[in-house]
């Protein structure tokens, strides 16, 4: 077998060229066209047997269509003397003399042009995958650098323990929880940040802290590490993380993100203010201040997702609708009305929920999305001036996804602070390995319901593979609201996981994971799509 | 329709079949719909995981009869069967389903 041309191809093109080549490709193979389509439809079939096979090649000597595994097109071959001919599936061309199929750079070039303007025709999303071919300066580099890492199922390469600077466990988990994010792994490694910071020392850029922490992380070293520059970095951007004190390891990710969403600035202001416009459905009341979301930076790609919030005016039933980019999704624990229950016009001062007030509490992660999107009554003392309408009136709101991020991170918020009462949350929220957001999403919004009990059903049928999740980092409180400890499970290499003590990293199970109280739960979508 | 040549001599079926056959790929491949099902198709077979086995079972393949002397048609031969057994039936059901849909469709207009 050869991986390039053979002679005879080559002496072909110079005689014949590659329009033939080109026009069957257009015509027969990928078409672009209604009109070609028509013709393929019409005429591809065997000139021998009339039939149409799965394996037609196209002679490229003349017109001639033939099947393969009735050896039709071989006849052709020998009796005209033509010893090229194009598989009409792949447009892969067959030499008879050499006996294999030949690949020449001039026509893989053609084919791969045709093959975009057919699918772009045919309204796909997707373009077709292909594999990464090495610039010249990366064969160079590989050359010098010719050791190699070989990542088995034993290999415990990813994992490192962090040493606790006084009270930085709630830094330790998300560190943890961030260096196992494989697309956000993935774009470190591969040396992705070009530093954009105009500091005079680079130093201070925590994106390119980030980067040599997943050096430190992936380089094999087994003795834990101490993330003193992280942390220095992290309150010099984030004052009010500062001091030794336990902070709250969701308000230290939020910002975390924040600084290296800022400190990844490179890209123009145009980009922000588009993509800005595109998001928001065009209404009145958007989110004035120019929201900083809107980049293009890998935290936003990985981590930005769209809360889309309707608020339906009871009067004249319009609806007004503002999409909010958000990192994460709160979750609120602890009593209160059913999902899926009736609205009524009573309204309760306190939670804002217009239903009878109940004893439910969630006890799992499902429930509380439920919850979370079900449509709820602005009680009478919350009433919304309509802009259809006119007057004010009472309304009610929902929440549903409109854009799912890559990374979903839900914060289930187990610390109650009201004014000198605090408390934590440490009732059991179950949580499943693998999450499908279907019933969640814009798409699926019901205005009557809240979710459609039918779109749960369609969706375990997997028709919509697009909203899928799989769980890969738990963040853990243990403790009370006044002294506690952060612990975190990330998974690694498809199916182990591990747990994270600061510095101790222990093999675990999954069962100890999805047993645990989950304060932090990380999801990653299972199937990406190149755009 | 398949209940309309029941009463049919098993060889005119088979020509029949084949008259289908053809007719059904044609309005496939006018409407574009033949393009958007291999689309759908290959996404499938990418998920469950089938295009990463055939590929391992390629790999074997040419391990065994070495890279100099194998040939596209030796891959074709070998992995064909396998091929087809591996695909899950869901797969199956849910592209005749669609193929079923396209075809009411089509009738309707």
């Amino acid at each position: 077998m050869t991986m390039g041309s053979c002679e005879h191809l080559q002496e072909y093109k110079a005689t014949h060229g590659t329009n033939s080549f080109r026009i069957i490709h257009t015509y027969f193979i990928a078409c672009s066209s209604a009109d070609a389509r028509r013709r393929k439809a019409k005429s591809c079939v065997c000139h021998t047997c009339r039939l149409h096979t799965p394996r037609l090649h196209a002679c490229l000597h003349c017109i001639y269509f033939g099947c393969y595994g009735a050896k039709h097109i071989h006849e052709h071959a020998e009796t005209k003397g033509h010893f090229l001919a194009v598989d009409m599936v792949h447009g892969a061309v067959y030499c008879f003399e050499c006996g294999d199929y030949m690949y020449d750079e001039q026509l893989e070039e053609i084919a791969r042009k045709q093959y975009k303007k057919s699918k772009k025709r045919l309204g796909s999303k997707t373009t077709n995958f292909s594999s990464w071919e090495p610039t010249e300066v990366e064969i160079e580099i590989l050359r010098q650098n010719p050791k190699r890492r070989k990542v088995e199922m034993k290999s415990s390469i990813g994992l490192r323990g962090l040493i606790n600077l006084g009270n930085t466990c709630f830094m330790n988990c998300i560190v943890q929880a961030l260096t196992h994010t494989p697309v956000l792994r993935d774009f470190f490694l591969s040396d992705q940040h070009s530093c954009q910071v105009q500091s005079q020392d680079a130093r201070q850029c925590l994106v390119c802290e980030m980067s040599r922490l997943f050096q430190e992380f992936y380089c094999g070293a087994r003795t834990p590490h101490i993330p003193y520059r992280l942390l220095h970095l992290v309150w010099t951007n984030a004052r009010h993380l500062a001091g030794y004190e336990q902070q709250d390891a969701h308000e230290f990710l939020i910002a975390a993100l924040d600084v290296l969403h800022r400190h990844c600035k490179g890209y123009s202001d145009d980009i922000l203010l588009s993509y800005n416009s595109q998001l928001n459905a065009g209404t009145s009341d958007s989110n004035g201040s120019g929201n900083p979301h809107h980049c293009n930076c890998i935290i936003d790609q990985i981590f930005t997702g769209g809360l889309q919030s309707d608020v339906t005016c009871q009067q004249c039933n319009n609806v007004s609708t503002t999409i909010d980019p958000i990192w994460d999704i709160s979750l609120d624990l602890g009593p209160g009305p059913p999902p899926g229950g009736n609205s009524n016009s009573n309204s309760s001062p306190n939670s804002g929920f217009s239903n009878s007030p109940g004893t439910y509490e969630p006890t799992s992660l499902l429930e509380c999305l439920k919850r979370f999107t079900k449509p709820e009554h602005l009680g009478s003392s919350a009433k919304i001036k309509c802009s259809t309408c006119g007057s004010y009136q009472e309304s009610t709101k929902q929440l549903t996804m409109k854009k799912l991020p890559i990374v979903a991170c839900f914060h289930l918020k187990r610390f109650e602070h009201s004014t000198g009462y605090h408390k934590k949350i440490s009732t059991y929220v179950s949580f499943p390995e693998e999450l499908d957001m279907t019933p969640f999403m814009s798409s699926s919004r019901n205005n009557t319901n809240g979710y459609n009990n039918q779109v749960i059903q369609e969706s375990s049928r997997g028709l919509s593979c697009d909203n899928k999740y799989s769980l890969f980092a738990v963040v853990n409180h243990m403790g009370t609201i006044e002294s506690g400890h952060y612990t975190c499970f990330i998974r690694q290499l498809k199916d182990q996981w591990f747990k994270c003590d600061d510095h101790l990293i222990n093999k675990a199970l999954v069962g100890d994971v999805l047993n645990s109280e989950g304060y932090l739960l990380f999801y990653h979508k299972q199937i990406l799509e190149y755009d | 329709m398949m209940n309309l040549f029941n009463n049919i001599l098993p060889q005119d079926r088979k020509i029949k079949d084949a008259q289908m056959r053809a007719t059904i790929n044609q309005k496939l491949v006018e409407t574009g719909e033949r393009e958007r099902l291999k689309e759908l198709l290959r996404t499938r077979l990418i998920e469950c995981g089938w295009r990463d086995q055939l590929k391992a079972h390629c790999k074997e393949v040419v391990k065994e009869k070495g890279l100099e002397h194998i040939t596209v048609d030796d891959l074709v031969q070998e992995i064909t069967p396998k091929g087809r057994a591996l695909v899950p039936d869901d797969v199956k059901k849910e592209l005749l389903q669609r193929i079923r849909t396209f075809l009411a469709d089509q009738s309707n207009i």
